[in-house]
C-alpha cells in the first residue's frame, strides 16, 4: 500500500463501481481517498447475458455490489457511505439501510459499536419498472455441507423440481455433500479484495458479516445469468429468533437467514430484477427438528455431511475429520437428531458421545439457556433443545448417560414438562413465501 | 492353492499363477487350483441381481461378459466353449429374471456364475500353456448341509460345508489328471440347487478341498505377506507372523484380522491340514504357516487388533445378585430383538456386554426397544462407539506380569470393560473409538519393549511390514558417521580423556538440509535448547536457520553467535516478566502461552506483535514427560480461554502475528503435523491479524534398529497439501533433536563388570550425570564397543554408569562382544538433550565436547 489508512478512523465509504465480463465480476470499493479494494466473483462457463435479461442482469450486479460491500464497510464502519453512480431509490436504499443495521448487529455488539441511526445510505433516485422474463422453470438450490440444505435439495428433487446444487468458494465437504446429490452443480467463487486483509493487519474492525446475504445477491446474478426461476435457500424458522437483546436492539446472528430478509429482498427482486424470480427459503415453516427429523431419513449423507462450524478444508475418513464435537454446531445436531435416529447410528455419525462427556456440559447449557445466553451460531431455539433433552431423557438408552441423567436431576425439576413434548416442534406454521411451482416440496418435507 | 479377485484378474497374474502351480507340480505335488471371480466381477453380478428391468440386466450381463472377453484378448485365446456355456447361461438368468426360481435361489445361481467363469478361463490358459488343466465342477463335491438355525436366506447365501477326508473323491481325481482348477464361494444343497458359502467364501472352499482331500497343505494366495502382529495400516512396524498355530490364529483372524477369514481354519483342525498364506508378488516371502502343531516357545503375545463400531450395554441392579434366572431373563431381550451379544463381563450388580456393529443395531429401534424392556428390570446404559482392542496369545494369563506398561496406558483411558476368556488366548479392552487409531501403533511398541510381543524369537516373527512393503529408508540403510568413517579417530579421541561428547558437523548439515528440502516451510527455526554448543549454532546459521530460545541465557549464548539478521524466536514457558522485558528489548519475536502476561503485564507488550501458543488438547509423544500438548500438560493456552486472550490483546493493543501449537516430541507419524497445521490454520481464520502458524517441532529420530525414519518427502508433501488451502499463512517449524540428535555420541570406557542374580552389569565410567534421557523418558540409545564392533556379539549386558542411583542404567539386555576394563564404549543418539541436561551429580566432572569437521 502507497498511503497508510487507519481503518477505524475513516470518514467515508465509496461504492466506487461494478462491472462484468466473460464470467467475472468485479466489485470496487474505498474508504476516503484510499486505494480500491477490488473484489472479483467468478461464474464458471458463463454464458452470454441474454439480450432481454440485460437490464435485469444490471440491476442484480448493482444489488451484488451494495449487499457485498458490507465485508468492506465493516472494517471502517466510517459515518459516511457515497454511492457513486448515484442515490439509490428509496425501496433499495431501504434494503441496505435494515441489511447494514441487522446483518451487522452482532459485529457492533461484540466490538462495543452502536450502528444505530449511523448507516444511511444515499436516498432519492427512481426505481425501475420491471417485467416477468420467463425464466426457465428450475431452482438454485444453494448448499453448505449441513443438514438443511440436503433436505432441501431431496425435498425438491422428489417433486422433479428441476434443482441444481450452487455453493460459493473452495470447500471440500459441500464438494462431496453435492456429489451425494447427484443433481447438476454450480461452484461459484469469491475473492475477497487482498487489500482487506492488509486493513484487518492495520487493525480493521472485524466479526461477523450477514455472509448468506451477500451469497443471496451472488445467486441472484447466477439465477439472471444461468437462467434460473427461483433460489430455495434452507433457512429454519428458528433462524428469525434474536440471539439476544442488548441495549433495547435485538442482536440475531442468522439475521440474514429471518424471514424480514427473505420478504425484504424477494419483494425487492419483484418489482427491481424480475417479477418471476422468486427468492424464498423452502424450511421457513420447519422448526431445526422437524428438519433433523427428515434428515434422519437421508442415510446415504450420513457420512458427508457435516453442520460443524470448524472449517474443514481438508477432509478424512473419520467422523472427527468433519465434527470437531465442540462447537454449538455440533452440540446442537447431535442433540436434534438424537430423537430420531437409532443411537448407535447417531454415535457411529459423531464417532462419539457428546452426552455422556461431562467437559460438554457447559455446551449443552447454552443450548437449552441454561445460565446462559443462546450462543452466537446457526443453532436451533433453546425451547427445542429444550424439548429433544427432554424426549431424550425419557428413553431408557440415553437417559444414564452423563449429561442426560444430569438433565434429569438438575434441570428438568426447574422447567414445566408440559412445555417440553416434542410433538409441537414437528407443526410446520403457515409462514413462507414459497412459490406456487415448489409447493410440493414443501410438505415432502413435513411428511 | 487358492487365488483371489485380483489374482486372476489380469494375464500377468495369470501367468505368475501358471509358475506357482508349475513350480508345486516340480515338487511332485498334485495340484488343486481354487479361484475367485475376476475383481468387481462377485460386486457387478450382485448389482445385476438389484436391477429391476430386463433391459438393465441384459446390458449389465453384457458389460460381464465383455471383461472376460477382454481377459482372452490378452491371453490371445479363442473363446472356449466352457466358458461359452457359462455367459450363455449368465445371459439366460438375465433375461429369465428372478420369478422362475425364487429370487434367492435365482441370485445365488447368478452370483455363482463368476467363479464358474473365471475357473473355466483359467483351465484354458493353464492348458494352453503347458500344463494340462481339468476344470472341476466345485458344487460337485462340497455338499451344503442343513443346520437347525438356518432360513431360507441363510441356506442359500451364507451355507456350510461338512467337509470329512473322503477318499473317493482323491481316488476320482487322480484317475483324472494332475492339476485341477475349481471354483471358490460356491456349492450345492441336497436339493441341487445352487448354493453361496457367503464372505470369506473361496478361502472357505480352498479349506474344504484341503481337508476332503486330506491334502499337505492349504496355500492362500493373497496380496500380503501373511498375518501380522497388528494391522500394519494402523501400525507400520507390525511384524510378520511365521507360525502360529490354528487357535491363535482363528482368534486374530476374528479379532480384526482381514487377511484369513476366520471360518475357514476349522474344516483344516480335526485332519491337521496345515494353511500357508503367501503373497502372490512376493512368492520368496517365507508367509504364515498355521498349523497343529505347537512348539516350545516362550509365551509371547502374537498380535494387537482393533474392532471399531462397538456397542456396550451396560447393567446395573442389585436384583441379579444370586437371583436365580436373572441372567437367563436378560438375555431373552437381546435374542428377542435380534442383537448378538460377543463380550461379556460381569460382576455381582452389574452386566456389561458387546454388540457388534450389524445393520439391525445401526438402523432399526432395536437398541431403544432393547433399553425400554431392560429399563424394567434394571439400570440400562448404552455406550457407545467403542472399540475393543485385544491382544491375542497362546498363555496369555502368564504374560500377565510382563504387561504393566501395557496395563499403565490403559489406565489412562475410559477402560469400559476388559474380558479374558478360559481358552486362555485373548485379553480384550473396550475403550472409546476415538483413541484407537493413536493408541495402537503405541501399544504395539509397549507391547515389544515390554518382553510381551517376542519379536527376538526369529521362529516366530518375521520382518515387519514397512521393511516389507514400506517406502521409507530404514535406519542402518547407510552407516552411521561414526561406525567407518570416523571410528579411528574417535578411539584415538577416547584415549585422551574420557567422558567427552564428540559431534559431527557434517552430519547436523545433513540434516539440515533435509528439512530445508520441506519447500512447504517458509521458515525453519532451530530450537537450540537441544544443544547449545558454538560451533552447531554456528552450522545452522549457515545453514539459513532462524533460532529458537526459550530462555534469557539462550537468547544471549545464541546472539553471541549468529548474524545479527538471524531472526529469533522467545517461547519461554512460566517465565518471570523481566524474561518478557528483557526479551522484549531484542529483535526476538515472543510467543506467550498463557492469559496472565497480558492479564497482570499487559502494558509490556504494548503496540508489539506476539506469537501465541495454543494447547489442542492433545499430546503426543515418545514418552508421558515429552508430551507437550494435551490437557495434562503445563503448555500452551487452553482453547477455550481463546476469546478472553484475544479481547486481553485488543485492550492492550498487542497483535497477534502468530498462532504456535507443539504437541510433544519423537512423532514420527507425518500425518500429526498435518492435522496441526489444519487445525491451526482453521483457528487462524477466525483471528484477522494472524499471518503465521508454527507447528512446531518434535520431528522423531528412530532409535532402536528396523524403525523406519521420518519420511520427509511424505512430510513435505501433508504439508504442501495443507498449505494449498491455506495459502495465506506463512509455514514456521522449529526442529531440535532432529538436527542434532545423530550428530553426536557420548564416548565412555568400561571401569568394572559384575555377574548378579543371573544379570551381567557392564559398568563404564559416565552414566546419568553425563545422558539423563535413558533414565528420565526410558529413552533407548544404541550403545556399542568401539573397538571392537567386528566381534560377535556373545554378552548380554546391563550398561551402568557410576552414579549413586539405581535408576543409572544407560541400556538393559544389551547384546555385545565380550568386553575388557578400558575398552571404549560409544552410546549412540546422544547429540541432543545429552550434554545440555547433564549434571555435577556426585560431583562427577562433566564429560567435555569435541567437535569434527570433516
Amino acid at each position: 500500500m502507497t498511503t497508510t489508512i487507519q481503518p477505524r478512523l475513516t470518514k467515508v465509504f465509496r461504492f466506487v463501481r461494478s462491472s462484468y465480463a466473460d464470467g467475472v465480476a468485479e466489485l470496487a470499493y474505498a474508504f476516503d481517498d484510499g486505494e480500491e479494494l477490488v473484489e472479483r466473483i467468478r461464474f464458471p462457463n458463463a454464458p452470454a447475458v441474454p439480450a432481454g435479461r440485460a437490464a435485469a442482469f444490471d440491476a442484480a450486479l448493482k444489488l451484488l455490489h451494495l449487499i457485498a460491500g458490507i465485508s468492506y464497510y465493516k472494517a471502517g464502519v466510517p459515518p459516511k457511505i457515497e454511492v457513486a453512480d448515484g442515490p439509490l431509490d428509496d425501496a433499495t436504499a431501504e434494503l441496505l439501510d435494515q441489511l447494514y443495521l441487522h446483518g451487522l448487529a452482532e459485529f457492533a455488539y461484540r466490538n462495543g459499536l452502536d450502528l444505530r441511526g449511523h448507516i444511511a445510505f444515499p436516498r432519492g433516485g427512481t426505481a425501475p419498472a420491471v417485467a416477468a422474463l420467463d425464466l426457465p422453470k428450475r431452482t438454485l438450490v444453494p448448499i453448505g455441507g449441513g443438514k438443511d440444505s440436503l433436505v432441501a435439495v431431496e425435498a425438491i428433487k422428489s417433486i422433479g423440481g428441476e434443482p441444481t446444487a450452487v455453493w460459493v468458494g473452495n470447500s471440500a465437504l459441500i464438494a462431496a455433500c453435492a456429489e451425494r446429490t447427484g443433481l447438476p452443480t454450480l461452484n461459484i467463487q469469491r475473492e475477497l479484495a487482498p487489500a482487506l486483509f492488509e486493513l484487518n493487519r492495520l487493525g480493521a474492525w472485524n466479526g461477523h458479516i450477514p455472509v448468506t446475504a451477500v451469497n443471496s445477491a451472488i445467486l441472484v446474478v447466477a439465477a439472471i445469468l444461468y437462467g434460473y426461476d427461483s433460489i430455495a435457500f434452507a433457512n429454519e424458522r428458528s433462524a428469525s429468533a434474536a440471539t439476544l437483546e442488548y441495549d433495547g436492539q435485538q442482536v440475531n446472528h442468522q439475521w440474514s437467514k429471518g424471514y424480514a430478509f427473505e420478504q425484504l429482498l424477494g419483494n425487492w427482486l419483484h418489482t427491481h430484477v424480475a417479477s418471476d424470480l422468486d427468492y424464498c427459503s423452502l424450511l421457513r415453516p420447519y422448526s431445526e427438528l422437524a428438519i433433523t427429523r427428515a434428515f434422519a431419513k437421508l442415510t446415504p449423507y450420513f457420512d458427508v455431511f457435516s453442520s460443524c462450524n470448524r472449517n474443514f478444508r481438508l477432509l478424512g475418513p473419520k467422523p472427527v475429520d468433519r465434527w470437531c464435537g465442540q462447537c454449538p454446531k455440533c452440540h446442537f445436531v447431535f442433540l436434534a437428531l438424537a430423537p430420531f435416529l437409532p443411537k448407535p447410528r447417531l454415535l457411529a455419525i459423531f464417532g462419539r458421545n457428546l452426552l455422556d462427556d461431562e467437559g460438554q456440559a457447559a455446551g449443552f447449557d447454552a443450548l437449552l439457556e441454561y445460565q446462559d445466553h443462546k450462543p452466537f451460531e446457526c443453532v436451533g431455539e433453546g425451547a427445542e433443545a429444550r424439548a429433544a433433552m427432554y424426549a431424550l431423557s425419557q428413553r431408557p438408552e440415553w437417559q444414564e448417560d452423563a449429561l442426560v441423567a444430569r438433565f434429569r436431576s438438575e434441570i428438568l425439576p426447574q422447567l414445566d414438562a408440559s412445555q417440553l413434548a416434542l410433538e409441537p416442534w414437528l407443526e410446520p406454521s403457515s409462514e413462507h413465501r414459497v412459490p406456487a411451482r415448489l409447493q410440493a416440496a414443501l410438505a415432502a418435507i413435513g411428511g | 492353492m487358492k487365488f483371489g479377485g485380483t489374482s486372476v484378474a489380469t494375464l500377468p497374474r495369470w501367468q505368475n499363477i501358471r509358475e506357482l502351480v508349475a513350480s508345486r507340480r516340480a515338487e511332485g505335488a498334485r495340484v488343486l487350483v481354487v479361484v475367485s471371480a475376476l475383481t468387481g466381477i462377485t460386486d457387478a453380478l450382485k448389482q445385476l441381481c438389484g436391477e429391476g428391468g430386463q433391459d438393465k440386466r441384459r446390458a449389465a450381463a453384457g458389460a460381464i461378459a465383455q471383461r472376460h472377453y477382454d481377459l482372452l484378448e490378452h491371453m490371445q485365446l479363442a473363446l472356449p466353449d466352457t466358458l461359452g456355456e457359462r455367459l450363455g447361461e449368465l445371459a439366460r438368468l438375465a433375461e429369465d429374471g428372478p420369478t422362475a426360481r425364487g429370487e434367492l435361489a435365482w441370485q445365488a445361481q447368478v452370483q455363482a456364475q463368476g467363479e464358474l467363469m473365471s475357473s473355466a478361463l483359467g483351465a484354458a490358459f493353464l492348458s494352453h500353456s503347458g500344463l494340462p488343466t481339468q476344470w472341476l465342477d466345485a458344487r460337485d463335491c462340497l455338499a451344503a448341509v442343513a443346520l437347525p438355525n438356518q432360513n431360507e436366506r441363510t441356506r442359500l447365501l451364507s451355507a456350510m460345508v461338512e467337509a470329512k477326508p473322503d477318499p473317493a473323491l482323491n481316488a476320482r481325481l487322480a484317475a483324472l489328471g494332475e492339476v485341477f482348477i475349481t471354483q471358490g464361494f460356491i456349492a450345492r444343497e441336497t436339493h441341487g440347487r445352487t448354493v453361496l458359502l457367503g464372505r470369506g467364501g473361496s478361502d472357505t472352499s480352498a479349506a474344504y478341498f484341503g481337508a476332503l482331500l486330506k491334502a499337505q497343505r492349504v496355500e492362500i494366495w493373497t496380496d500380503v505377506a501373511g498375518m501380522f502382529t497388528a494391522n500394519p495400516r494402523q501400525v507400520p512396524g507390525a511384524r510378520l507372523l511365521q507360525r502360529l498355530d490354528y487357535e491363535e490364529a482363528q482368534e486374530i483372524a476374528s479379532t480384526g484380522a482381514k487377511v484369513l477369514h476366520p471360518r475357514c481354519l476349522s474344516p483344516l483342525r480335526e485332519p491337521r491340514v496345515p494353511l500357508l498364506i503367501k503373497d502372490t508378488n512376493r512368492p520368496e516371502l517365507d508367509g504364515t504357516v498355521i498349523g497343529p502343531e505347537v512348539r516350545a516357545h516362550a509365551p509371547s503375545v502374537k498380535a494387537i487388533s482393533a474392532r471399531k463400531g462397538i456397542t456396550l450395554v451396560s447393567m446395573e441392579s442389585v436384583g441379579m445378585w444370586q437371583q436365580v434366572g436373572f441372567l437367563a431373563d436378560v438375555f431373552a431381550h437381546f435374542k428377542q430383538h435380534g442383537l448378538s451379544v460377543d463380550l461379556i463381563g460381569s460382576a455381582e450388580t452389574n452386566v456389561t456386554v458387546s454388540l457388534d456393529p450389524t445393520e439391525n443395531l445401526l438402523d432399526s429401534d432395536a437398541i431403544a426397544a432393547l433399553a425400554s424392556d431392560l429399563a424394567k428390570v434394571c439400570r440400562v446404559k448404552v455406550i457407545a462407539p467403542c472399540a475393543a482392542i485385544t491382544l491375542v496369545g497362546r498363555g496369555m494369563r502368564s504374560l500377565l506380569h510382563t504387561l504393566s506398561g501395557v496395563l499403565a496406558e490403559f489406565g489412562q483411558l475410559r477402560v469400559h470393560m476388559i474380558s479374558q476368556s478360559s481358552n486362555n488366548l485373548n485379553l480384550t479392552f473396550v475403550v472409546d473409538e476415538e483413541v484407537v487409531d493413536a493408541l495402537l501403533p503405541h501399544l504395539h511398541d509397549l507391547l515389544i519393549a515390554a518382553g510381551a510381543l517376542r519379536t527376538d524369537d526369529s521362529a516366530l516373527f518375521g520382518p515387519s511390514w514397512q521393511t516389507l512393503y514400506g517406502s521409507g529408508e530404514t535406519v542402518g540403510a547407510v552407516p552411521a558417521w561414526w561406525r567407518q568413517s570416523q571410528r579411528q579417530r574417535l578411539l584415538e579421541l577416547a584415549t585422551e580423556t574420557t567422558p567427552r561428547y564428540v559431534y559431527h558437523l557434517p552430519t547436523v548439515r545433513q540434516q539440515a538440509r533435509e528439512l530445508k528440502s520441506l519447500a512447504a516451510v517458509d521458515r525453519l527455526h532451530y530450537a537450540v535448547k537441544a544443544n547449545t554448543h558454538p560451533a552447531i549454532l554456528q552450522a545452522l546459521a549457515a545453514e539459513g536457520f532462524a533460532f529458537e530460545c526459550v530462555s534469557p541465557g539462550e537468547l544471549e549464548a545464541v546472539s553471541a553467535i549468529v548474524p545479527e539478521a538471524t531472526p529469533l524466536l522467545f517461547t519461554p514457558n512460566f517465565a518471570p516478566r523481566e524474561d518478557y522485558a528483557l526479551a522484549l528489548a531484542t529483535r526476538a519475536t515472543i510467543t506467550l502461552d498463557a492469559l496472565h502476561p497480558l492479564e497482570h503485564w499487559g502494558e509490556l507488550f504494548r503496540g508489539r506483535e506476539i506469537v501465541l501458543r495454543v494447547d489442542l488438547g492433545r499430546g503426543l509423544g515418545h514418552h508421558e514427560k515429552v508430551r507437550t500438548g494435551g490437557s495434562a500438560s503445563k503448555f500452551g493456552l487452553p482453547l477455550d480461554q481463546l476469546a478472553a486472550f484475544l479481547q486481553l490483546a485488543d485492550t492492550h493493543g498487542v497483535i497477534v502475528r502468530g498462532l504456535h501449537a507443539h504437541l510433544g516430541s519423537g512423532v514420527l507419524d507425518v500425518a500429526h503435523w498435518g492435522e496441526v497445521y489444519v487445525q491451526l490454520a482453521s483457528l487462524a481464520e477466525r483471528i484477522a491479524s494472524v499471518v503465521l502458524l508454527n507447528i512446531g517441532g518434535g520431528l522423531g529420530v528412530p532409535a532402536h534398529p528396523g524403525e523406519a525414519a521420518l519420511d520427509v518427502a511424505e512430510l513435505d508433501r501433508v504439508l504442501n497439501e495443507v498449505k494449498a488451502v491455506y495459502p495465506q499463512y506463512q509455514l514456521w517449524m522449529e526442529p531440535g533433536r532432529y538436527l542434532v540428535a545423530d550428530a553426536g555420541v557420548l564416548l565412555a570406557r568400561v571401569t568394572q563388570q559384575k555377574h548378579k542374580a543371573g544379570f551381567r552389569y557392564l559398568g563404564i565410567d559416565t552414566g546419568m550425570n553425563s545422558l539423563i534421557r535413558p533414565a528420565l523418558y526410558d529413552a533407548w540409545h544404541e550403545i556399542v564397543n568401539l573397538g571392537r564392533l567386528d566381534e560377535p556379539a556373545t554378552a548380554l549386558y546391563q550398561v551402568v554408569g557410576p552414579i549413586c542411583e539405581s535408576g543409572d542404567v544407560l541400556g538393559t539386555d544389551r547384546r555385545l562382544p565380550e568386553a575388557q576394563e578400558g575398552d571404549v564404549m560409544l552410546i549412540a543418539q546422544a547429540g541432543a538433550y545429552g550434554k545440555v541436561m547433564s549434571s555435577h551429580y556426585n560431583l562427577r566432572d562433566e564429560a567435555d565436547e569435541v567437535v569434527i569437521d570433516a
